[in-house]
């Protein structure tokens, strides 16, 4: 309906990237777990691969502004992190699921992303549009008012994709999204990745390769807290050659080499 | 009907039939208006039946299918009680607050069994730290399931957390007074350092972390004041009444180093061992 | 026949009224076709539109008929619509179909519709009516269907950056033509 269209929201982009990372070191727990990285990443879905321990959680909670950096400097939508920043400006353009993502269990999956709308500060007119919309995109919609104690693992993990995009961000954090889904479920999830990525950076982290392979624009492979390779899906396929390392498919032969090159180096 | 501020029927009409033979600004208008007006809406539908039929069998057509979808799809019961009890007591408060209450029964059942009137009451004893047990689940890791996403949303601050907290002080203060009546003993003695631990719970826990400060705080007032306090059969200085100015000043303190430290409630830390 | 009957007519159907449903069915679906035409050239996509929104508003009555929410009925059927609509779109852009262009703003001004100036005003009606159909377009998404520059781009079918340039002419041009 007829609405005031501000002069910040028409104004010139000022950013080139909507994460930019340089020289990014974050703590967790004791240890450095992300120690060097440079990063940058637009539009587009943006696959995290690596092994345990490579930093890639600790990489998305300093992106989501949990963590605060403690070293370099980290960009989100033009605002540099460590500095003085309206933080909730910028967390309302922000989606997350975290790795471990922790509900209300007598909560209906409705009342719960009410509840994550209300903590975005979204205005209380669009909320039931925008629970309604973003229950049907993830799929749950014969399920929105079930209690989430009844909900399956997969169908939990969709409540939170839920959730993360209820205020339709800019950025999106999926911390292991697939993690109890079907592989039909995967496929759908796939789907609503791809479109997703028409207008938003998503970052996936993930340890599926063929999660990342299938539905990624840009697959950003990380190791002990640094940037090991950033490129298209069809590169970790290249980089497979003539190698027979670990994995069943190209992709997940190219991951490996890649990373065994990369630690080859490192020593 | 009077049509002298409506829509006139010629425009409705061609803005029906989707053609172009309407200027932008009529276009402008009509929408605008046609927004608020139901009347309007409702001629809109005539001339829409009169003139496209295009549209017409487009409405006809989505009729038919939203009759057999509705009757298979599941509908979102009325209202429950409403959730939005939550804004300021999270769920994982309730076992917290009742954990409260079955404390400050127990010290009251103590207290009035107690035979001899020299003793000091349990519940004066407890009433300070009393709302520790429910203020260290308002910010914690552990006691809110949905703290991550707490922590890293728009909304988190110190705002919420002394939401939260109000919350917490709504249900124990009330029965604190009702409890410390039955025991015999008058809120001035205890309300003031009651607060100054909450208060101080909340700053403390900008450095530590609110669980831990929380429970900092209700250990060193147990060991340091309590115990010794049941061991002599005397109460404490600290909760005399020439004690309570010095009370008084020391939430002031605190109050400020809460204002400015507040950042620390908005998420955005550094890792440390003690704070994920 | 107000728009509080059809806020009425919301809390039946949150009850799960299926009159109460086919009546505001009845009241609101010319309305919404007709306008969501104007904005999309394909009238299966139209039709599929459509029939998700009402079929939310069946499904999600009871969140709409909240006391706190406030707004008109109509008010959400069209954010409903806007929104599956951009969505909708951005399926077809991912699916490499090309997003249909919306239909181009009419040009020609007619006679008798001096009764409109009472909602806009002779300089404001003049000034659009003098913008060029490109950055009328974006000023009438984002303005008049409430959507935000990255759902506009969409609708468009036009990058963001472009989105936001018209924009700041459009409302250039209209400050010129009003002072």
């Amino acid at each position: 309906m007829v609405r005031a269209v501000s002069a910040a929201e028409t104004a010139a982009t000022t950013y080139a990237w909507a994460i930019h990372a340089e020289a990014l070191r974050v703590r967790a727990g004791r240890r450095m777990a992300v120690d060097g990285l440079d990063l940058s990443m637009d539009t587009g879905v943006h696959g995290l691969l690596g092994p345990n321990g490579a930093g890639k959680t600790t990489l998305v909670r300093s992106i989501a502004t949990v963590l605060r950096p403690a070293g370099g400097t980290l960009t989100i939508l033009g605002e540099k992190v460590n500095g003085r920043i309206d933080l909730r400006a910028l967390r309302r353009q922000i989606g997350y699921l975290p790795q471990e993502f922790g509900y209300y269990r007598r909560f209906t999956v409705r009342e719960f992303i009410e509840y994550i709308a209300w903590l975005k500060e979204m205005p209380a007119a669009e909320t039931p549009a925008a629970v309604q919309r973003a229950i049907e995109r993830v799929g749950l919609t014969d399920r929105a008012d079930d209690r989430m104690k009844t909900l399956s693992g997969g169908m939990v993990r969709r409540a939170g994709i839920a959730q993360a995009i209820v205020n339709d961000p800019r950025i999106l954090l999926l911390d292991e999204p697939t993690a109890g889904l079907d592989p039909d479920q995967r496929l759908q999830f796939r789907a609503l990745l791809r479109d997703l990525g028409t207008d938003t950076c998503v970052v996936v982290s993930t340890h599926l390769v063929e999660d990342v392979a299938a539905a990624c624009t840009d697959v950003v492979l990380i190791d002990a807290g640094r940037l090991v390779h950033q490129g298209v899906p069809a590169d970790l396929a290249a980089a497979a050659g003539q190698d027979s390392g670990a994995g069943d498919s190209a992709a997940e032969r190219g991951y490996s080499a890649i990373l065994r090159r990369h630690r080859e180096t490192q020593s | 009907m009077n049509l002298s501020n409506h829509v006139t029927t010629a425009a409705l009409e061609r803005y029906a039939t989707g053609g172009a033979g309407i200027g932008a600004d009529a276009l402008w208008a009509v929408e605008v208006h046609l927004d608020s007006c139901a009347p309007c809406r409702e001629r809109l539908g005539d001339a829409v039946a009169r003139h496209s039929p295009e549209t017409v069998s487009l409405l006809a057509l989505v009729q038919a299918n939203l009759a057999s979808e509705v009757a298979r799809s599941p509908r979102m019961h009325s209202r429950r009680l409403p959730r939005r009890i939550s804004r300021w007591a999270p769920p994982g408060l309730w076992p917290r607050l009742a954990m409260t209450l079955l404390v400050l029964a127990a010290a009251l059942g103590l207290d009035l069994a107690a035979s001899s009137q020299a003793f000091p009451s349990l519940v004066l004893l407890v009433a300070p730290v009393a709302p520790l047990l429910g203020v260290a689940a308002v910010w914690s890791v552990g006691l809110d399931p949905a703290h991550e996403l707490v922590v890293a949303s728009p909304r988190a601050g110190l705002n919420m957390v002394l939401r939260r907290t109000l919350a917490v002080l709504i249900v124990v203060i009330p029965a604190l007074t009702v409890a410390g009546w039955l025991a015999g003993e008058s809120p001035a003695r205890w309300l003031l350092p009651c607060l100054a631990f909450t208060a101080g719970a909340l700053a403390f826990g900008e450095l530590i972390g609110l669980r831990w400060a929380a429970a900092a705080l209700a250990l060193l007032w147990t060991a340091g004041v309590i115990t010794p306090s049941v061991l002599a059969a005397r109460t404490p200085v600290l909760l005399e009444p020439a004690s309570l100015p010095y009370w008084a000043g020391l939430i002031a303190v605190i109050a400020v180093a809460l204002v400015l430290r507040r950042d620390a409630y908005t998420g955005l830390r550094s890792s440390t061992w003690f704070v994920r | 026949m107000t728009s509080t009957d059809e806020a009425h007519l919301v809390r039946l159907i949150a009850r799960g009224d299926r009159h109460a449903f086919d009546e505001l069915y009845r009241r609101t679906s010319p309305w919404l076709a007709v306008r969501l035409r104007r904005r999309c050239a394909d009238d299966e996509l139209v039709a599929d539109v459509m029939q998700e929104t009402y079929l939310a508003v069946w499904r999600a009555a009871a969140a709409f008929a909240g006391a706190a929410v406030g707004g008109t009925a109509v008010g959400w059927v069209w954010t409903i619509a806007a929104r599956r609509l951009v969505d909708a779109l951005r399926r077809r852009a991912r699916d490499g179909r090309l997003p249909l262009a919306a239909l181009a703003a009419p040009d020609a001004p007619a006679a008798d519709d001096e009764v409109l100036n009472v909602v806009l005003g002779d300089a404001m009606g003049s000034a659009l009516r003098r913008l060029s159909p490109d950055l009328r377009q974006v000023l009438q998404a984002m303005v008049l269907d409430g959507l935000t520059v990255r759902e506009t781009a969409v609708l468009l079918g036009v990058p963001e950056g472009t989105v936001k340039t018209r924009a700041r002419r459009a409302r250039i041009a209209l400050r010129e033509a009003l002072s």
